[in-house]
């Protein structure tokens, strides 16, 4: 049930696009040819979240991240319904705080990795209920 | 079968996602303007915190203890409590198979499902849902609303041994779960009531079970006594119901943060309750032809007055019905004048629009009189400026301008879900 069940989740915002929509309905003189080829336009809620119940929003304070392109003021988006699967960067609560950072699973350990040299390795038991995974990272946004 | 979805202490559990160092650590909740306790967390409950206790009565059981007290933080528990019933429809796969009954209760129709499978089926919603949102439910699943209610005070009670999910799908099940259950806590049994059947000694919700329909038709409070025996005796008579698109009533009440004697001021509040209300009104493309006002005296007597306030109210009726916080706020300011006195000290006030109606000027109606077509794009700009900037930029003057009448949350927590400049910062 852990699985695969949490990848079934598509995006279920509103998909809403009524005649109203189409930029070019109301004229009405000749030819709004261009009618019947009208697109609802891109959304980016469509490719950022994919489960919407289960999508937050953060803000990242920080140098932890950078060696995986994620800085210090980036908006990231964490899906609490993925897997937190060794690999990804999560965020994770570790004895009531709460960090970003790569998470890496073998059979008796949990790592969570910094990318960047100034900060230490932190490395539990498997076992260990201090550490847990709030959700997994999808998306960094980042300003240019 | 039914179910019903109840969070646990749910805006504890708001509070707590983005704080994992209160994951095992008391927290309560306070009211409007931090009055009493709204919820508690099962740690706080075990200090010996009561429900709906005023906060500073038990300001020194929350030192004592180092209990973490929060303000309400609506704009966080609503949106939660949407994300929480979102996850129950994409689950059952079907709106109408989720019946929102509060900010943190659902009814769902768990349809034909066998009953071997009922129990995993509840506890898959559970994890989903704790795992999606990061808010713990309990679930009671029975073939009837108030059978699954009961349920889940069960599952409540005993978190540890139900794994907070409880289901009672064969009879036997049924009845060893009402002799548990004391009639008082049956849903729909009110304090008044449960002691009329205790003292008719009718102890249990298996007792109650057992009366005849007739009885409770006329000593119950006449269908809902009986449906209420039917409901018990697995004998489905409260259906699912549709969601209530359009409210029929609107209101906005609130306790004075402070005390009010000055009539200005208890206007300035009318006004801007008033403004919040017709706020409301505009969401759900209604106009109201009746506007009532409220205002709440705080007695000199304590004691005396404990379960009923002297409150004093008016209404009048509109000539035509309208949804222009202008239009709404001259009426409300004259009902409160004609109603306050001299000398008193005001505690609480409310508004109340009834008589509602689509608003007719909505579509900017090109044959409606000049003046309401304009109040409407005005009203209509107003509500997008104020919903983009969120923090009330525009208000009417009337609403004043020094004081401002929102609600006391000293202790608020961040609006981490709904504001770009309050997300959490994670590090």
């Amino acid at each position: 049930m852990e699985g695969e069940y949490f990848n079934e989740t598509s995006y279920r915002g509103t998909k809403k696009f009524s005649q109203q929509d189409v930029k070019t309905a109301d004229a009405t003189g000749f030819g709004a040819a261009a009618d019947d080829y009208m697109e609802r336009g891109i959304d980016l809620n469509e490719q950022l979240i994919r489960n919407k119940p289960a999508t937050f929003f953060m803000r990242v304070r920080g140098d932890a991240m950078t060696g995986a392109g994620i800085f210090d003021g980036d908006t990231i988006i964490v899906d609490r319904s993925l897997k937190a699967d060794s690999g990804k960067v999560v965020v994770a609560t570790l004895n009531g705080e709460m960090l970003i950072r790569r998470l890496e699973k073998t059979f008796n350990k949990v790592r969570l990795l910094s990318e960047t040299p100034k900060h230490a390795t932190i490395e539990v038991d498997a076992s260990c209920d201090s550490l847990g995974i709030w959700g997994v990272v999808t998306y960094s946004i980042h300003p240019v | 079968m039914k179910a019903i979805v109840d969070c646990n202490s749910f805006y504890c559990s708001c509070e707590r996602l983005f704080r994992p160092d209160l994951q095992h650590k008391p927290v309560v909740v306070l009211s409007n303007n931090d009055g009493c306790i709204v919820s508690r967390s099962d740690e706080a409950k075990a200090a010996g915190i009561g429900m709906a206790v005023p906060y500073f009565e038990t300001k020194p059981l929350i030192q004592k203890h180092n209990i973490s007290a929060f303000s309400s933080n609506y704009n966080l528990y609503g949106d939660m409590s949407w994300r929480v019933m979102e996850t129950l429809r994409m689950l059952l796969g079907d709106a109408s198979k989720v019946e929102v009954y509060s900010v943190d209760e659902a009814f769902i129709d768990l349809g034909n499902i066998p009953a071997e499978d009922l129990y995993n089926t509840a506890m898959n919603i559970r994890t989903t849902v704790e795992q999606w949102t990061g808010i713990s439910v309990s679930i009671g699943v029975a073939p009837t609303k108030t059978l699954a209610k009961l349920a889940n005070y069960l599952a409540k009670k005993d978190k540890a041994a139900t794994k907070c999910v409880k289901v009672l799908a064969t009879r036997g099940e049924q009845v060893t779960a009402m002799k548990q259950t004391r009639v008082g806590n049956v849903w729909g049994v009110g304090w008044a009531y449960a002691q009329k059947l205790i003292d008719q000694g009718i102890t249990s919700a298996w007792e109650l079970s057992t009366m005849p329909e007739e009885w409770a038709y006329s000593h119950l409070g006449g269908v809902t006594g009986a449906r209420l025996i039917r409901e018990l005796n697995a004998l489905p008579s409260r259906q699912m119901e549709k969601p209530l698109v359009n409210k029929k009533m609107i209101a906005t009440t609130r306790m004075f943060g402070q005390p009010v004697t000055d009539l200005n001021d208890i206007k300035e509040a009318i006004a801007t309750y008033t403004s919040r209300a017709a706020e409301k009104l505009r969401r759900q493309h209604s106009a109201a032809k009746v506007i009532s006002v409220f205002i709440v005296p705080r007695e000199q007597n304590y004691e005396v007055s404990f379960r009923r306030g002297a409150t004093v109210s008016s209404h009048i009726t509109l000539p035509a019905a309208t949804s222009s916080t202008p239009e709404l706020i001259k009426p409300a300011v004259q009902l409160v004048e004609s109603l306050y006195e001299q000398g008193k000290v005001y505690k609480k006030a409310g508004v109340m629009l009834a008589g509602l109606e689509p608003d007719e000027s909505i579509q900017g109606n090109l044959f409606a009189a000049g003046p309401q077509k304009y109040h409407r794009l005005l009203m209509d700009m107003m509500d997008n400026i104020n919903f983009s900037m969120r923090d009330d930029v525009l208000k009417f003057a009337t609403s004043g301008l020094a004081r401002n009448w929102k609600m006391r949350q000293e202790l608020r927590s961040k609006r981490y879900t709904t504001r770009w400049e309050e997300l959490y910062e994670v590090s």
